[in-house]
């Protein structure tokens, strides 16, 4: 007799599948009803600002936050991980993907916003002028780092979709995966921290 | 590093895959980063490759200008990257190799990476 234990998903329990349809129709109607109501209530204009690069600016900044959100998941079914304590990949599967799709959007979004930051009169040139340091530090390095995300993410993801629940059989991948996420979302936070830091000091 | 021979397919044959495309994957991401860091100590230390990064840039990146070097160093990170997973993934794809010692390497490229792009240390060559 075969003593090897095939244990069923969670993912295949109906009652789930069920419940987190449930959730996401909750989460949807949520948000919707969110954004019916800032669309009609205050002007579009007024939720965006009035400079020329409002909307970048606003699309790069959504993406950052809604990356730091799903990172921050990410980076704790990570710890779960490396300790042992995570039984079912399949949401971490999700939110690996969901990381590495965020991670190329806000580096594009980034690409476009840099634009104004680089522009005549624009942030550089006044942290030129005033502190060096500033542009060296918060922004270059800043720039660098938030590149770091995206193979980091890209990898961690192809090898959980590869692996699937298999990954927990493998000698050290589930640490290996754990500690990969860990980085990815260490280098989202520092980049976040100055991205936001740079916004208060001088916006473009 | 030990060559896999006939997996047997069954219930667990994801996990008797061999394991040389996720060290390919891990692998190549900081190879990627590396080639970045190069990069970034390269444009500091040569106008002329400064230059050729940025025209590298433009070549297809929309509104490359605006951005500057960075879009070549952006660029050359990705041609890096992709190369390296794709010859990387065909060098190991039938091997089993061991994981813990592939990502301490991988793990020190990406620690000199982030190295190489902290500004203190190029304005120390520069």
């Amino acid at each position: 007799m075969d003593d090897e234990i095939v244990k069923p998903e969670a993912s295949d329990d109906p009652r789930r599948r069920s419940a987190e349809r449930t959730l996401l129709i909750i989460i949807g109607a949520t948000l919707g009803f969110a954004g019916l109501i800032a669309v009609v209530t205050p002007p579009v204009a007024s939720l965006l600002g009035e400079s020329r690069h409002a909307i970048p600016g606003a699309l790069h900044g959504m993406s950052a936050i809604l990356f730091v959100i799903t990172g921050t998941i990410g980076a704790y079914m990570g710890y779960r991980l490396f300790f042992g304590r995570l039984a079912d990949l399949r949401d971490l599967r999700v939110i690996a993907s969901i990381n590495a799709c965020l991670s190329l959007l806000t580096v594009m979004f980034g690409n476009w916003i840099y634009i104004y930051y680089r522009a005549k009169g624009g942030p550089r040139s006044y942290f030129l002028e005033t502190n060096p340091v500033v542009h060296e530090i918060f922004f270059e390095f800043k720039e660098f780092l938030a590149l770091f995300t995206l193979p980091l993410s890209v990898a961690t993801a192809y090898i959980l979709l590869r692996e699937r629940e298999g990954l927990l059989e493998r000698r050290w991948l589930p640490e290996i995966v754990g500690v990969l996420l860990v980085i990815a979302w260490g280098c989202l936070m520092l980049v976040f921290g100055l991205g936001a830091a740079i916004t208060k000091l001088r916006s473009a | 590093m030990v060559e896999k021979e006939g997996a047997p397919m069954g219930a667990r044959e994801t996990a008797q895959q061999p394991n040389g495309p996720i060290v390919a994957a891990f692998l190549s991401a900081t190879i990627g980063l590396f080639v970045l860091g190069l990069v970034q100590v390269g444009t500091v230390v040569s106008d002329t490759f400064k230059e050729r990064v940025f025209d590298l840039g433009k070549a297809w990146i929309p509104e490359a200008e605006g951005i500057g070097p960075y879009s070549g160093k952006e660029t050359l990170m990705l041609v890096a990257w992709i190369a390296s997973w794709v010859g990387l993934y065909f060098a190991l794809r039938h091997k089993d190799v061991a994981l813990r010692p592939w990502f301490g390497a991988a793990l020190a490229i990406l620690a000199v990476a982030a190295l190489l792009v902290w500004p203190p240390v190029w304005h120390l060559i520069e």
